[in-house]
């Protein structure tokens, strides 16, 4: 097992790999959590604040429907589709490369 | 604002219990004596799910069966089943209580915690499938000390399961005698026999099956009382905001946020505990060691993010519906005016509203149903924390065998479900709404920093973890009872020591920082020797190479 680490840290793919996946996850990790925090800091601040106002706005002339439903709709749905956008990198580019590093190294490694 | 119940029903916190309101709220009973569609529902599942039991007890051999199913579930089963545990019926009823209580802040516990789904997806999940065996614990384990982290992290783990388990067994109790007209110590113990039988002979196999056809009913019941009540308003979406808005006494601003959370601190502090709480719990995370690989671990948050996501779509419109629907009826309203069986009870009336005496038995059925499965998801979480973790790992210092290890996990689930449903009766009639602050204070300032750090900082130590960790602990205990509702309310000092309902903003700041300031001065041999094996640890957290594979037979 020790061994086979030393040759995946060697490849200079795995180093690529890690990067790629890394910043990915964190852009997508960023997007969700900044979501949160503007949800969390527009129940917090309304209706004071500019940014929370649009919140309390209703979508047209007479609608009860206010923009704060709106994006929390959308929010939850954008957040399930994230989900489906990094498992759709991870299974067609990130899972290739990794098959392909490991099987490489178990063969250098003499597994 | 409406001052009792938004103050009550917010530590109701969606993901996890049914518990507080009914407590806070003590109302007349909603029902009128046995209700036999109901109870003859809930038969039907409980023959259902014993059969499971029977089925699964039989190829539960070894202890990778009992605690992670062998390795064999796959990718979807296990979102269902994640799904099933991570939606109470708090997630139907106490998300539908909030937003007839006070509008539209109840939705923040359907979006936020939810953006705990994606979170765990890009940071967590493969990494956590490539390092772990039965329990959060042993992800830590792999390059540190195994006694004082595996210590630490089952006691937060039990502290965490009782907690959580206090608040369902009392809830449930209520719930139960309110909707079956039965009495709530028969009540508790028909759960705990259920979750005994369930856990103690079928394991995690078991369990998760159960939690599979819960889940399926609970997303078709909570979808049914959408769609109806969406056919009541011609599928016009505005008008039933519009007869919300028309039915409520605060009128147009049920749709409008503010009020619930006014305090800027408390309002992150919440948040913070929700997001970061909600990815860290033991009893969701361990489902990751269910299914064969990085790839179905993967796949199960997929799906589990789905279903979940789904079902928070679904509370957009059932809450406002109550106040359409059931805010001016008077069959379900007491003398007063007030809804029969406090606002945790407004989606189970909808549910008759819209469906009948016939669906109300359904959905009756179901909250029963999805109790009984979310305390055996918590009691095979406690169960693998004492057997494996403290038990094989600690006191035998891995060398118990495998017989003994599944013996003591049975012994466990028997003893915890004892546990419960004698916390359930001795905390019957309190206020136990802060019961839920306390597991996810627990999993968000010792379990979350852990994780993270061990999985992706390489400087952590042993010494630093089980400092930081165990500082957070206490310290959000502390909090926790020194704050406005432990110390102010319920020991009658007016206000808390502690200004604040949710301490976790404070705690996960100290925890990170004690983590990372006390690893940095460690210069023992051993944090040296631990800082050299983050390099192999992180490739197997990448790639998976030398994770646990799936039992053979």
């Amino acid at each position: 097992m020790q061994k086979i680490y030393q040759v995946i840290k060697a490849d200079p793919r795995f180093h690529e790999l890690e990067r790629k996946r890394s910043r990915f996850g964190w852009w997508l990790a960023a997007i969700v959590f900044g979501n949160c925090l503007w949800y969390m800091a527009a129940t917090a601040f309304f209706p004071e604040s500019g940014f929370a106002h649009l919140w309390g706005e209703p979508v047209a002339e007479g609608a009860a429907t206010t923009w704060g439903i709106v994006i929390g709709f959308v929010q939850t749905v954008g957040f399930i589709l994230l989900v489906g956008l990094y498992i759709y990198r991870a299974n067609h580019e990130f899972d290739p490369l990794k098959d392909a590093i490991v099987e490489d190294a178990r063969r250098a490694a003499g597994e | 604002m409406n001052s009792l119940f938004p103050r009550a029903l917010l530590a109701t916190l969606l993901v996890s219990t049914a518990a507080s309101a009914w407590a806070q709220a003590p109302a007349a009973p909603a029902t009128r004596g046995p209700n036999y569609i109901a109870i003859g529902m809930f038969l039907i599942f409980v023959v259902i799910s014993l059969g499971i039991t029977f089925w699964a007890a039989r190829r539960t051999r070894s202890a990778s069966d009992f605690l992670a199913a062998g390795g064999r579930i796959s990718g979807f089963q296990n979102g269902l089943a994640i799904t099933g545990d991570w939606c109470s019926s708090a997630a139907l009823m106490g998300i539908a209580a909030l937003i007839y209580s006070t509008g539209f802040d109840g939705l923040i516990y359907s979006v936020v915690p939810f953006g705990a789904w994606p979170l765990m997806m890009f940071l967590m999940a493969d990494r956590l499938r490539n390092l772990g065996k039965y329990t959060i614990a042993d992800i830590v384990s792999v390059r540190f000390a195994r006694i004082p982290v595996r210590t630490l992290i089952s006691l937060s783990s039990l502290v965490f399961v009782v907690g959580y388990l206090i608040a369902q067994m009392v809830g449930a109790g209520t719930l139960i005698s309110n909707l079956f007209g039965i009495d709530y110590t028969v009540a508790q113990i028909i759960i705990g026999i259920l979750i005994v039988l369930y856990v103690a002979f079928g394991g995690m196999i078991a369990t998760t099956y159960v939690q599979l056809v819960k889940a399926v009913l609970l997303v078709s019941g909570a979808s049914f009382i959408c769609f109806a009540a969406l056919f009541h308003f011609d599928w016009s979406i505005d008008a039933l905001y519009s007869s919300a808005v028309a039915n409520h006494p605060s009128g147009i601003k049920v749709m409008q946020p503010g009020g619930l959370l006014a305090d800027p601190v408390s309002a992150f502090s919440c948040g913070v505990m929700l997001l970061l709480g909600g990815s860290a719990m033991p009893h969701v995370l361990m489902r990751f060691f269910t299914v064969p690989d990085a790839r179905q671990a993967r796949l199960s948050v997929f799906y589990a993010a789905g279903f979940i996501g789904y079902f928070y779509l679904l509370t957009f419109v059932i809450g406002y519906a109550a106040i359409g629907l059931v805010m001016k009826d008077p069959a379900f309203l007491d003398a007063n005016g007030v809804i029969r069986g406090g606002p945790n009870m407004a989606a189970i009336h909808l549910s008759e509203a819209v469906g009948g005496s016939f669906f109300l038995g359904f959905i009756s059925a179901v909250a029963f149903a999805t109790i009984v499965a979310v305390v055996a998801g918590l009691t095979i979480a406690g169960a693998s924390a004492i057997s494996h973790d403290l038990y094989a790992n600690v006191f035998r210092h891995g060398r118990a065998t495998d017989e003994e290890v599944v013996k003591v996990s049975r012994i466990s689930a028997i003893t915890l479900g004892a546990l419960g449903v004698g916390l359930g009766i001795a905390f019957k009639e309190q206020n136990i709404a802060y019961m839920i602050t306390i597991p996810f204070t627990v999993s968000s300032s010792v379990f979350f920093p852990i994780l993270f750090l061990s999985m992706y900082w390489r400087g952590l130590t042993t010494r630093g973890a089980v400092t930081g960790g165990a500082v957070a602990l206490a310290l959000g205990i502390a909090l926790l009872v020194l704050g406005p509702t432990i110390w102010g309310e319920i020991l009658g000092h007016g206000e808390g020591i502690f200004p604040y309902k949710y301490p976790a903003l404070f705690t996960v700041l100290v925890s990170f920082t004690i983590m990372i300031g006390v690893s940095k001065l460690d210069n023992s041999p051993r944090a040296q020797r631990e800082r050299a094996e983050f390099d192999d640890q992180f490739v197997r957290s990448q790639t998976g190479v030398g994770a646990e594979a799936p039992a053979s037979h």
